[in-house]
């Protein structure tokens, strides 16, 4: 398993050749979310980081509306020349890569991409150009591991660096202060919210747009060891927002074990968090969002309770094609899950008359059922 | 020149909307099953209704896309073949799919027309070719795409493209916000988004001034395209798709009834006549909504789409007092109230086509006839009979001055 990061200068590049390293993602500020190298600076560590013996990783991973892809495939041209590897996250780019260059391209796939079809279908369109796929930091640990095993390319995952939460391509700090903002600058801000129980999310507005980030940085460099026995082929560590001199405590770290791995967190500037690491319930919730109680309308549903009135009568709006006849027997469910049976006594229409038999989609009066309220489901007995 | 006109594709976020939707208007309507869409605290389909709902719209000639836009994790799929070949059995017009491995089971599995979600967040020519690759017949293309743009993706990748008009709007491009999965443990891409970006914001913007900005600043506007419906037309824009599963009957009916009647008079007419947009907008103000916005329609949104207030629904001026279950001469019209309303009050009542049908509530009684002073949310009431009134029907009232 090999370590990939970024660099933002001639320093970091220097830095990354000492440590061992044997690539680098450079960000160029038309392309990259967060890169902020411009064209002349771009070129230069490149060549440097060539002479370096480094790998040039050209990261293209903003997302991009026509007018704005038109012009960037247009606008790349000039940088193929210089770069080992193209890194892409949206799937126009990789079109375009695919059929535009004959370069390797590595395919951001971070944004869901949590089974093993789909990153089985990127691969697979890639024709072989593939060299790299980046698999989200919402995937627990047992599927990075299958990933990785099944998966005929190296895979990547994030092992330190911000969690980004939120990307839009509006501008929404620059509205917020006085001075007149240019795209070309970058506003920072950190926000709270009563409503949230994190405070201090990192929010940045660039040329692209605007992102917030988590309070804390992902970090699974202490899981290295695991990771590397699962075959992950990359860990990407990003110190774009804290101290690359903390590279070498890291390469310590996922050399050696995570023995030293409480003094790091002493040294790093955030709070860490491991994710969904060991696990993902980000569904578990879900079955409270609703009364699953009134979910199951199956073939014996026969309708709902639209009006209940004690000592007199439920109305019952008959929805199941097969209506509701006198002589049915009837199974009521409340939404607190109380069940009740009841047989017909008295079966009315609206016009008050008594009848055998009311159709689908018209309101059926029956005698009233003690307990029974508005909202019930109302079923056939079996 | 002839055009194309597109269909007005309505949220059906129950089988009962689904039927007011199409009643309504609509051409298409997307419905959810219990599972695999973004909707979980919907109603959502059960299979009996998904083949009820399916029944009830093509014998009206309406369409119907379910949805299938989560993005799913490996037990998720696993899950996934035995309701597509029930979706196929039934016979659904497509379904509308943001993973790729979702677009691979179901191309594997059935013939079903996939429809690529605006949760893919699909913005260019290219991206669009590549999900055509992959099986795709229509791309609802990320609401950061321009009409104009959205033509080009047309007629250079030749697909179908289907575009929102009206609704809601995520301000991170749809599919690229984790807020919820990470603060509150709910996968907003598997149905559990907890709108975080509706929340008020205490922003640190390292100003010399120790205060902070106080703002809804990820707050959107809601999408509103009516002044703009010929210019979907003359871009060949196939679908104007409606925000909204999770709301109202009347939204969802005023929507339909609204958009619909619009394309059918640009389509005799080929324009718009300022008081008929002047009458249209106002019936869409008639439903719980933001402040209005174009967003990127035109021109990327800018300041002005941000909501930046409060979130709250009682500031509609109208609201929905009830639907009529029943209307005939002999037992008048029966209603089922949702909010209450006095005797004496003057009530709309929407009918599918054309103008509102107003109405002084001066008599009214209980099923059981006994007269009502004030009706009260859940229970039946009736009106005398008014021609042109007929079940399903939609009763507003003006609440607000």
């Amino acid at each position: 398993m090999k370590l990939t990061t970024f660099a933002q200068n001639l320093h970091d590049l220097n830095l990354l050749k000492d440590q061992g390293i044997d690539e680098v993602i450079l960000g160029h500020c038309d392309f990259s979310r967060f890169g902020k190298l411009k064209t002349e600076q771009y070129f230069e560590l490149a060549k440097r980081a060539k002479e370096l013996g480094l790998k040039v990783i050209f990261e293209w991973d903003i997302l991009m509306t026509e007018a704005v892809f038109s012009k960037a495939s247009q606008d790349i041209i000039p940088f193929l020349d210089s770069l080992d590897s193209l890194r892409i996250q949206d799937p126009g780019a990789l079109e375009w890569g695919l059929r535009s260059t004959s370069k390797p391209l590595q395919f951001i796939a971070e944004n869901g991409n949590h089974n093993i079809e789909a990153l089985q279908g990127w691969i697979e369109h890639g024709q072989g150009r593939l060299e790299r796929i980046v698999l989200s930091i919402e995937l627990p640990k047992n599927k990075i591991e299958e990933y990785c095993n099944i998966l005929d390319i190296p895979c990547e995952i994030l092992g330190l660096g911000r969690i980004l939460l939120f990307y839009t391509p509006r501008s929404l700090l620059g509205s917020l202060i006085d001075e007149k903002f240019t795209s070309n600058e970058e506003i920072s801000a950190i926000g709270e919210s009563e409503e949230s129980p994190h405070k201090g999310f990192p929010i940045i507005e660039n040329r692209h747009g605007t992102f917030m980030f988590h309070i804390k940085d992902f970090c699974l460099i202490d899981f290295a060891k695991e990771l590397e026995a699962f075959g992950l082929g990359y860990l990407r560590v990003d110190f774009r927002w804290s101290e690359i001199s903390l590279l070498k405590n890291v390469i310590q770290i996922v050399k050696n074990g995570s023995g030293s791995f409480d003094s790091f967190k002493e040294l790093y500037p955030q709070e860490l968090m491991r994710g969904f690491y060991l696990v993902n319930k980000t569904d578990v919730l879900f079955p409270k969002l609703k009364n699953h109680r009134l979910q199951n309308r199956d073939a014996d549903y026969i309708g709902e309770v639209i009006e209940a009135e004690k000592s007199s009568h439920l109305a019952i709006l008959v929805k199941n094609p097969q209506g509701l006849k006198k002589t049915d027997k009837l199974r009521i469910v409340h939404p607190k899950g109380n069940i009740f049976e009841a047989e017909i006594f008295s079966l009315r229409n609206l016009g008050l008359d008594e009848v055998e038999f009311i159709p689908s989609e018209s309101v059926g009066l029956i005698q009233f059922v003690g307990g029974v309220w508005v909202k019930s489901h109302v079923f056939y007995q079996n | 020149m002839s055009h194309h006109f597109p269909e007005i594709l309505a949220p059906a976020g129950s089988l009962d909307k689904l039927k007011v939707a199409v009643l309504y208007g609509a051409n298409a309507v997307y419905v959810g099953g219990q599972k695999f869409g973004l909707r979980t605290a919907a109603d959502n389909f059960t299979l009996e209704e998904l083949k009820e709902g399916l029944a009830f719209a093509h014998e009206r000639g309406v369409q119907v896309y379910v949805v299938l836009n989560s993005f799913l994790h490996d037990k998720d799929i696993s899950e996934l073949p035995e309701f597509i070949s029930f979706l196929e059995s039934i016979k659904v017009d497509a379904v509308i799919v943001s993973d790729l491995g979702v677009v691979k089971t179901v191309s594997k599995l059935s013939k079903i027309p996939i429809h690529i979600s605006t949760q893919a967040s699909t913005l260019n020519v290219e991206a669009a070719k590549l999900w055509k690759s992959m099986g795709a017949t229509r791309i609802v293309v990320g609401r950061e795409v321009s009409i104009k743009e959205a033509g080009k993706i047309k007629r250079e990748a030749n697909i179908e493209i289907e575009m929102f008009i009206h609704g809601s709007m995520c301000m991170a491009y749809s599919g690229h916000c984790v807020i919820s999965n990470f603060t509150q443990g709910r996968d907003s891409n598997r149905g559990g988004c907890a709108h975080s970006c509706r929340f008020e914001y205490s922003l640190d913007m390292g100003l010399d001034t120790e205060e902070k900005k106080k703002a809804y600043f990820m707050s959107s506007k809601d999408l509103e395209g009516l002044r703009v419906l010929p210019e979907f037309i003359n871009e060949g824009i196939d679908s104007l798709k409606i925000e909204g599963r999770m709301k109202s009957h009347l939204y969802a009916g005023t929507m339909s009834k609204v958009y619909s009647e619009a394309l059918a008079y640009y389509r005799e007419h080929g324009n718009f006549l300022s008081e008929d947009l002047i009458h249209w907008e106002s019936e869409l103000s008639k439903v719980s909504h933001r402040a209005y916005t174009q967003a990127s329609l035109i021109e990327k949104a800018g300041e002005e789409s941000i909501f930046n207030e409060r979130e709250n629904s009682s500031d509609s001026e109208w609201q929905m007092v009830g639907k009529v279950l029943e209307a005939n001469p002999k037992s008048g019209i029966v209603i089922e109230v949702r909010n209450a309303f006095n005797q004496g009050d003057l009530i709309e009542i929407l009918p599918f086509k054309g103008p509102a049908i107003s109405i002084l509530a001066n008599e009214i009684t209980d099923i059981m006839l006994r007269p009502v002073q004030r009706t009260k949310p859940s229970t039946l009431i009736k009106l005398p009979f008014v021609k042109g009134v007929e079940a399903f029907h939609l009763v507003r009232q003006k609440v607000k001055a």
